[in-house]
């Protein structure tokens, strides 16, 4: 436990000295901030109900997406990549530590940053909440299971971005095997008609598109305050999975 | 302390490391020695636990490396080659963060740390960011690293490489001291350094063991001696003085300087004609500017137990 929260707090300590997270987070929140913008307009109009609302909030345009595709990896690529190209690997490896503790030390500060990074979110909904703008307070389990949602989502990706990150000792193509896979997972409910017309309408199909449809789970379910246990481990084994796979290709060192 | 028993490792069809065995004592600081490319750092990664030995065995402090790596790597402070740390960390924020890895109690930490770095000389430069200090600094980090849960075994690879000759000596210095208290394994191609630092050497060339010993002992009884004598003679009269040289296996050319003439005979292992020499010469009547037998230098030695003696000549006319 000491080894994981030692390497969190190392890590951690990087991410709020890298430039690089602060510089995507300013543009992904102009982003964000006109959408808002626009959104606010178009719900005023509508009379939204506020559990939509949250919804649309969380998801609305691309903002989102992008954050969702570009951030977790951008946050990972360095995990493992950038300590195999330098040679920490073998500093760090040869300290009294199991793998297992250093990867989920380096998941688990990638999951706080990228919380962090989603914090200003929650503000802006309170400036939303109180202010002239829509002038309704959001039921607060609608607020909490959408920002579970996300969590659980994040998790999932930095967990696989930590994993293609111990792939390779080259930060970029890390990254890039990162965001490939994170727009496929979050354009599976998109191309969910392509993909019937492609392979048939099948069961199994239809279970695959819906377990994975991650960016449709944020909408339908989380954001409007359903938690379904199903989604729940979903994410959790993906995350699972992806740890467990990272912890697997370390110890590939042994057998080269 | 550290036990290694036919170890071999090999990468594809290289053999890295073959079939070799040593053995350190507790408390012995003891150079590994070998060209570049010679298996030091395999076997050093090896005992580390970073990746397992293809076949053999290898017990650090009585644990196995392969079946308790972390029992082991408990035991070692281990400082890399090209000591890579991170550039984004402040030098006390690192070593905070190594014993915390290491395992040193929360409040046994900061005390570590500051004995750490007071014995390596970088309390200067603890708030500044290691990508902004030298190489020396970087390097003494390393070992303030190594240092700072204060393992019984240290395992040093290439301590001094790339260090001016001032930080070379302040390293030097410090893994005598340390060794005092400690089991010391320290990887270099600088022989002078060895000689310097250690009371056994194991010089490695193409994976296997080529020497292991007190490096003056293996020197004595290494080939390579020469007896040089200068004395106030011609050539030809001083070779003529001196006749058959017990043990001698070749002679060079003289070299004249004035009335003085230097004869240099090679000499046999083991062989001292020194007192036979300074009869015959006093017998003659010679004035004697020298008479000395010359040991080879670790240097001469190092390439002859490699079988790179052809270099080693080439390096002697060239400096």
């Amino acid at each position: 436990m000491g080894v994981i929260l030692a390497t969190t707090r190392k890590e951690l300590m990087s991410y709020l000295f890298s430039p690089v997270a602060y510089i995507i987070a300013v543009i992904l929140y102009l982003w964000r901030g006109a959408e808002v913008y626009r959104l606010v307009y178009f719900a005023a109009d509508a009379h939204y109900d506020t559990r939509t609302f949250l919804s649309y909030y969380i998801i609305y345009g691309g903002c989102t997406y992008a954050f969702c595709v570009l951030v977790p990896p951008i946050l990972t690529m360095r995990c493992f990549a950038e300590e195999r190209r330098t040679g920490s690997l073998e500093v760090l490896m040869t300290a009294p530590v199991r793998d297992a503790e250093i990867v989920l030390g380096k998941w688990l500060a990638a999951l706080v940053f990228y919380g962090l990074l989603w914090l200003p979110t929650l503000v802006i909904l309170q400036v939303l909440a109180s202010g002239p703008f829509l002038d309704q307070s959001f039921h607060l389990g609608t607020v909490v299971s959408g920002y579970l949602g996300l969590a659980l989502l994040g998790s999932a990706l930095l967990a696989f971005g930590v994993f293609t990150s111990s792939l390779t000792d080259n930060v970029l193509l890390a990254s890039m095997l990162g965001i490939i896979f994170n727009l496929a997972v979050m354009t599976t409910g998109m191309v969910q008609p392509y993909l019937r017309d492609w392979l048939g309408d099948s069961y199994l199909l239809n279970v695959f598109i819906e377990q994975t449809s991650v960016f449709e789970h944020l909408r339908d379910w989380f954001g409007r305050g359903q938690v379904d246990s199903s989604k729940v481990v979903f994410y959790l084994a993906a995350t699972a999975l992806f740890l467990f796979l990272t912890v697997r290709s370390l110890e590939t060192r042994k057998w080269r | 302390m550290i036990e290694v028993q036919s170890l071999s490792k090999h990468f594809g069809a290289t053999k890295a490391v073959d079939d070799i065995s040593f053995a350190l004592g507790k408390g012995e600081v003891v150079g590994f020695l070998g060209p570049n490319g010679a298996g030091k750092t395999t076997t050093i990664r090896v005992l580390t636990c970073y990746h397992p030995a293809t076949s053999g065995s290898a017990k650090v402090a009585g644990f196995d490396v392969f079946a308790q790596p972390v029992e082991v790597r408990r035991r070692i402070g281990y400082l890399t080659e090209n000591v890579p740390l991170y550039p984004e960390l402040r030098v006390e924020e690192f070593l905070r963060y190594r014993a915390a890895l290491k395992g040193v109690p929360r409040l046994r930490r900061r005390v570590a740390v500051e004995a750490a770095m007071e014995r390596c000389g970088v309390v200067e430069v603890r708030r500044k960011l290691i990508g902004k200090v030298s190489r020396g600094y970087r390097q003494r980090v390393g070992l303030a690293d190594a240092l700072v849960a204060d393992p019984p075994i240290l395992i040093l690879d290439e301590p001094t490489s790339g260090l001016d000759p001032n930080q070379r000596r302040r390293i030097k210095t410090l893994v005598r001291d340390l060794g005092e208290d400690r089991t010391v394994l320290f990887s270099s191609h600088i022989l002078a350094e060895v000689e310097d630092v250690s009371s056994r050497v194991i010089i490695i060339d193409r994976g296997k063991i080529k020497a292991d010993g007190d490096p003056r002992q293996l020197l004595a009884h290494s080939e390579g001696r020469r007896l040089v004598v200068c004395a106030a003679a011609s050539p030809d009269a001083l070779r003529a003085c001196l006749g058959e040289v017990a043990g001698s296996c070749g002679v060079r050319e003289p070299v004249r300087d004035g009335a003085f003439t230097t004869l240099c005979y090679d000499l046999e292992a083991g062989a001292d004609p020194r007192d036979s020499a300074f009869e015959r010469l006093q017998g003659a009547g010679l004035r004697i500017r020298e008479l000395k037998l010359e040991l080879p230098t670790l240097e001469e030695f190092f390439a002859r137990v490699t079988g790179r003696a052809g270099d080693a000549a080439v390096q002697e006319v060239a400096s």
